[in-house]
């Protein structure tokens, strides 16, 4: 029923690998294991060699009982056999048997002061041994991570990718403190008990060791039943979480549609799945238990009758150094071979975690500095789109043939529906995404051939919900450029109209935001993305439709921080109000990934077309501006 | 210049946010949670039995054990031997076959119970106001469920039987070696305080530091989700090196944590050890003592002190290893009662009647709501509405406007009947809301709001919720009506497309059409579209429009909206400014009034056109 003490937290399950190749064969993933396992080897063979001390301790303190034991018994009955010390050191003649009991029982305490003390450094150097390989692991994954194309995040559930860098890696370096320590271990020691117990007598040890190979199935059935089945419990009960979290940020549906029968039916039925299972396993596991806990006992049964036979017939044959030591050797030696269906275990986890780690350390960053990167100190800002398609793994492209040029300065503003491709658009010029087809040119030259972080410092960047990382105001605008002065903030945050509202806020610019930026409100979060963007000055304002999910009222904020943000820079913008699509230098129409419509607002709305269209829906009505009093001129639009 | 003023790391994570995780013990708490047996008695009894005989087994093997030693073995008497061994194998494999029913029945019972829980939690669940669902958040709705069942598991499974075996084999061990031997068993007597002022002092100083190891985990985990959800803004803002920095440093201090419990650990356990062989030692010694000296009390012969000796050897397990593992069941024990009040809590929290004794289940409605002189509160004494007074005829269509925290969205809830006005009446066909039955009413008004949720499964599984028992061809024809079969259509897989956790695989406008066809399925008199197509892009809005249209044709309908384009054709426009209706009319007598709406509505023209 104890469950041992875990030292490290390992808390999340491993979630399903979108990128799982199964191609990679399981004696590679060993291989690779041990070749990462060979660069801790010198602090991993010093754990060795102090568990190698302490096993041959704990076998002396055991011998030295028995023969404690022995002694006594000589006392006792003369007529016994001598006992026999250990390297012939026998006590001066004329020593009492007391005298002799209370060295031996001196030295047994003795050894295990010394392995307390062993003991003790041999955990610690083996933890820090653990914690030195999943430190230098977590922040290599986690570099790598960053650094991988957004392919891979969209391929892959932020859950997964989290797990590896917790749970996987504590995984992969059970491959070494798991697997290698142990199996050394375990035949190290196994080979020392079973020398032991030969060296007292070959026969007994034979039959005493006959339930072994039993055991040794039982154990391993046992996982290979019960883990399975475990696991596919818990998949089972996150069924049942599921409906259960699904009926709370549901509410509204649940109790707007009386829906509550039908949601405590389908619990009911997820919640019997999980007891029904359990109630399979419990037998297992009941059953597999208890008979691994007898099979130690039939060896006692056996040295009982045979050793005890020995202990009649042959004087060589003591109690002490034979009947007791020998039960104390039985006793750790099926602990041991229990542990070998642990260290199967081990395997096969770190093997599965291994390949989730191995998959982001070798996955291709896809974009990367080419060897002889251009340096782009500060752009010119001319931008230009030739022929560019791009279409991501699945499906149709999402932008295809697209022609667009953008003159140092200039505003270009992109309208479409959902899924038109205007974000993906724009994440093609600061290199999120390659092109398959045509090029993206800035200052007349391919994005490709410059230095990735210097393109992407002279490009601005504001999303449509922009993320904000829950630490400081200012943290969050200089998040490009952490080593901005104050003052570099407070501009940055005086274009985008945002000081205002900072310095109202608890601390003003050192106040700590929520989770997401969720103590401010949409439009101040998106006024600090504003500035976040044009910290660095950049030549290249990217703005991702940032007013989408913000109420009118405080549209008109952001429209001006907007306004501030994009003069004397190369903007693109994806925008659906009139009035920033009315200041763009060119717009442009989208529709599933073509452009359909070039020219101006007012070219725009002279021609039938999409764009009139949606600008119509924006527009009050003749009616409605009579009655505010607005002077119209016939068009819809103007003021 | 001011750089210092930013913490070096790339979150900031909010500490003193958790729940407790031990209570003491409490008499009443304890009859509660061991009543959860009660429907099981039957299993419970049995397992009171299996207890009581393993108390006895595991320590007699040992005693055995020792008795062949001392007996037939010492004798010389072979045959004798062999009688005793076949006892001692009879004992074992009893035993194990008492282990095998008092597990599976322990386990069997837990779960029991553990079913029971969260079948209960979620039926109370069901019947919780809308307003505790506000106030309550959603991880510690699943933390109830989760780890708060799973502690009283461990209470109803482990911490009584496993103590009581524990407990038993420490009596009987007791017992036995008292009849051998007194004054050695006053010398094992003493040793065990020792012992369990260690294992006490260990637990109480590790289960500090595996806390502190659990929260500095969860920085590395918040900064995780961080990083991977804000990977977009790192990568644009070329930030790689400095996270992966700061990354590192949060891991190493995670690192550290780890390494001072493993410490604590590497301490603890060599000790339990030391402290037995010490115990070896010392019994050594006095049995030595006693066999070849002779002491002046605990008589007997020599001959008897060495077989006590054996006894005890053998028995002293039997009394020293229930010390460590009844302190684990006692910390199991607070564990479940911290778990147990929670739950409790939770289920004895009655929920707020919505429904008068009387009320009754309305009949096909028409659809007039009356607002008479309402006011509301979410939290005592800070009123969100105050006497709000309007009536929209049935078929007609009622705006909402005004800014965030107005109270539009309340009158919305109000009317679905989530909340009951704090103050004045809501009539329904002119039926005070408090008079009908709510899941009567609710069935007739359909509700679509800004945050549209879907559940896991299909296309068609969403829609149906709208009309539990609609056929697929009543979907088409929903659909149909809507004008956007050919929407759904165009899915991967048609209707039958999974929308994925949350409708993760469909865009935000596919979901929204989705809930429209849902309400439009239920065909409800009331309609709510509360900010429905706010977050829907101007292109597919213009689709969405004619949908709108159609699905507000002959119901009353209460639209709140943002942008002023949908609220030009309303029959009612009511202008909300902190709980109040300040301007009521239709869209152009506001205009023509010239007061707050034309106001916001200038402010709309000019946001788009200026």
């Amino acid at each position: 029923m104890s469950e041992g003490f875990k030292t490290t937290v390992n808390p999340a399950t491993p979630g399903d690998g979108a990128l799982r190749d199964a191609g990679a064969s399981n004696a590679r993933l060993v291989l690779r294991l041990f070749k990462m396992g060979w660069s801790y080897r010198m602090p991993a063979v010093g754990v060795i060699g102090l568990q190698f001390v302490l096993l041959a301790l704990a076998l002396s303190g055991l011998g030295l009982t028995g023969l404690g034991i022995d002694v006594i018994r000589k006392g006792l009955d003369p007529k016994v056999a001598d006992p026999v010390f250990p390297f012939g050191v026998a006590p001066p003649g004329h020593w009492s048997a007391m005298q002799t009991v209370w060295v031996v029982a001196g030295a047994v305490l003795g050894i295990a002061a010394v392995r307390f003390f062993l003991d003790k450094t041999s955990r610690v150097a083996k933890a820090i041994l653990v914690l030195r390989i999943i430190v230098d692991l977590r922040a290599r994954v986690y570099n790598k991570m960053q650094r991988l194309s957004f392919s891979f995040f969209d391929a892959n559930a932020s859950g997964s990718i989290i797990n590896r860098v917790t749970s996987d890696v504590q995984a992969v370096r059970m491959f070494v403190d798991g697997v290698l320590i142990e199996v050394l271990m375990l035949v190290i020691s196994l080979f020392f008990f079973v020398g032991y117990m030969l060296s007292i007598h070959v026969w007994l040890t034979v039959w005493c060791l006959a339930t072994t190979p039993l055991l040794w199935l039982l154990t391993w059935r046992f996982s290979r039943v019960v883990r399975p089945a475990y696991r596919t419990n818990r998949e089972l009960f996150d069924t049942a979480v599921l409906r259960l979290s699904e009926n709370v940020q549901g509410v509204h549906v649940v109790k707007g549609f009386s829906r509550q029968p039908e949601e405590i039916e389908k619990f009911r039925l997820a919640n019997s799945a999980v007891r029904d299972q359990k109630r399979w396993i419990f037998w297992r596991v009941s059953t597999f238990v208890p008979l691994i806990g007898f099979l130690p006992q039939i060896n006692l049964v056996v040295l009982m009758v045979y050793g005890g036979n020995l202990f009649m017939s042959d004087p060589g044959f003591r109690i002490g150094s034979g009947f007791f030591v020998f039960a104390g050797l039985l006793q750790q030696f099926s602990t041991q071979v229990g542990s070998i269906a642990v260290i199967a275990n081990s395997v096969q986890q770190s093997l599965t975690g291994a390949q989730r780690v191995f998959e982001v350390l070798d996955a291709p960053a896809h974009v990367e500095s080419p060897p002889n990167a251009l340096p782009l100190p500060r752009a010119r800002g001319e931008v230009c789109l030739e022929c560019v398609t791009f279409g991501y793994q699945t499906g149709d492209p999402a932008v295809s043939g697209v022609n667009i040029q953008a003159k140092p300065g200039q505003t270009v503003a992109v309208l479409g529906a959902t899924g038109a491709g205007k974000s993906t658009l724009l994440s093609l010029i600061p290199r999120f995404y390659d092109p398959q087809q045509g090029r993206v040119l800035i200052d007349g030259k391919d994005v490709r051939g410059y230095d990735l972080d210097d393109l992407r410092r002279n490009i601005g960047l504001v999303f449509q919900e922009s993320f904000l990382f829950s630490n400081t105001v200012a943290a969050n605008i200089a998040f490009g450029h952490p080593e901005a002065t104050r003052e570099q903030i407070e501009r940055a945050a005086h274009i985008a109209s945002a000081h205002g509202f900072i310095m109202e806020l608890e601390h003003g610019y050192d106040t700590v935001l929520g989770e997401g930026g969720s103590n401010l409100s949409g439009g101040q979060r998106q006024r600090l993305a504003i500035a976040r963007a044009v910290l660095l000055e950049p030549a290249i304002l990217l703005l991702d439709d940032p007013t989408a999910a913000i109420d009118p009222q405080t549209e008109q904020e952001i429209l001006d921080a907007m306004n501030s943000a994009m003069s004397g820079r190369t903007t693109f913008v994806v925008a659906h109000r009139l009035s920033t699509l009315r200041r763009a230098d060119k717009v442009i129409v989208l529709e599933q990934g073509r452009v359909v419509q070039t020219g101006t607002h007012d070219e725009l709305m002279d021609a039938h077309g999409h764009y009139r269209h949606a600008a119509n829906l924006q527009t009050a009505d003749h009616e409605s501006k009579r009655l505010l009093g607005i002077h119209t001129d016939g068009q819809g639009g103007g003021a | 210049m001011n750089q210092a003023t930013t913490p070096k790391t790339l979150t900031h994570v909010v500490r003193g946010d958790r729940e407790a995780d031990k209570r003491p013990l409490d008499m009443a708490l304890v009859r509660r949670v061991l009543g959860l047996t009660r429907p099981h008695r039957r299993t419970r009894g049995w397992l009171f039995l299996m207890v009581a005989i393993r108390a006895i087994q595991m320590p007699a093997m040992g005693w055995v054990m020792a008795a062949a030693i001392n007996g037939p073995i010492t004798r010389g008497d072979s045959a004798g031997t062999l009688r005793v061994a076949v006892w001692f194998a009879i004992l074992a494999a009893s035993t194990a076959a008492v282990f095998h029913v008092r597990m599976r029945l322990g386990l069997e019972l837990g779960e029991a119970v553990v079913y029971e829980l969260r079948s209960r939690i979620f039926e109370h669940l069901q019947r919780m106001p809308m307003r505790f669902y506000n106030q309550t958040k959603l991880g510690r709705i699943i933390s109830r469920m989760t780890s708060d069942a799973e502690a009283i598991r461990a209470g109803v499974q482990d911490v009584l039987f496993v103590s009581l075996v524990q407990g038993g084999q420490m009596l009987f061990a007791a017992a036995v070696m008292l009849y051998y031997d007194w004054v050695l068993f006053l010398v094992v007597l003493a040793m065990a305080p020792v012992l369990l002022l260690i294992s006490n002092y260990f637990r109480h100083r590790l289960s500090q530091a595996w806390r502190n190891i659990q929260e500095s985990f969860s920085r590395v985990t918040a900064t995780l989700a961080e990083s991977v959800t804000g990977i977009r803004v790192t990568q644009g803002f070329v930030r790689e090196d400095v996270n992966a920095e700061m990354f590192h440093d949060l891991v190493a201090d995670h690192a550290g944590y780890n390494l001072r419990a493993d410490k604590l650990v590497g301490v603890f356990l060599p000790l339990i050890e030391l402290n037995n062989q010490l115990f070896i030692a010392v019994l050594l010694v006095l049995g030595g003592y006693k066999v070849l000296v002779g002491l002046p009390i605990g008589g007997g012969s020599a001959q008897e002190q060495f077989a006590a000796m054996w006894v005890f050897f053998f028995m002293v397990p039997s009394f020293f290893g229930p010390l460590t593992m009844i302190g684990r069941m006692y910390n199991m024990a607070l564990t479940a009662m911290a778990g147990a009040e929670r739950v409790f809590a939770l289920l004895d929290s009655e929920p707020e009647q919505l429904d008068d004794a009387d009320a009754v289940d309305p009949p096909q409605i028409r659809g007039r709501v009356e607002f008479n002189d309402v006011g509301f509160e979410y939290v005592k004494d800070t009123p969100v509405l105050h006497g709000v007074s309007f009536v929209a005829e049935p078929g007609q269509t009622v705006a909402l406007v005004g800014h965030t925290g107005s109270g539009k969205s309340t009158i919305t809830s109000l009317i679905a009947k989530f909340y009951l006005p704090t103050r004045g009446r809501l009539l329904i066909d002119g039926t005070d809301i408090r008079k009908i039955r709510g899941r009567g009413l609710t069935r007739q008004i359909g509700i679509v709001l800004q945050q549209n949720f879907l559940f896991t499964g299909s296309v068609m599984d969403n829609i149906r919720i709208g009309h539990g028992g609609a056929t697929d061809e009543d979907v088409y024809a929903a659909a149909r009506k809507l004008d956007c079969l050919d929407l759904f259509e165009s899915l991967p897989q048609g209707l039958h497309t999974q929308v994925g956790e949350r409708g993760g695989n469909l865009s935000l406008g596919q979901r929204q059409l989705v809930c429209f066809t849902r309400a439009m399925l239920a065909d409800p008199r009331i309609l709510i579209l509360d900010e429905a197509t706010s977050s829907v892009d101007t292109m597919t809005e213009a689709r969405i429009q004619k949908a709108l249209a159609k699905l507000l044709r002959g119901r009353t309908s209460f639209v709140v909206a943002h942008r002023l384009s949908t609220v030009r054709h309303a029959d009612l426009v009511l202008v909300l400014d902190q709980g109040q209706i300040i301007e009521r009319g239709t869209h152009n007598e506001l205009l023509a009034h010239g007061g707050s709406y034309a106001n916001l509505y200038r402010q709309f023209i000019h946001a788009s056109e200026a």
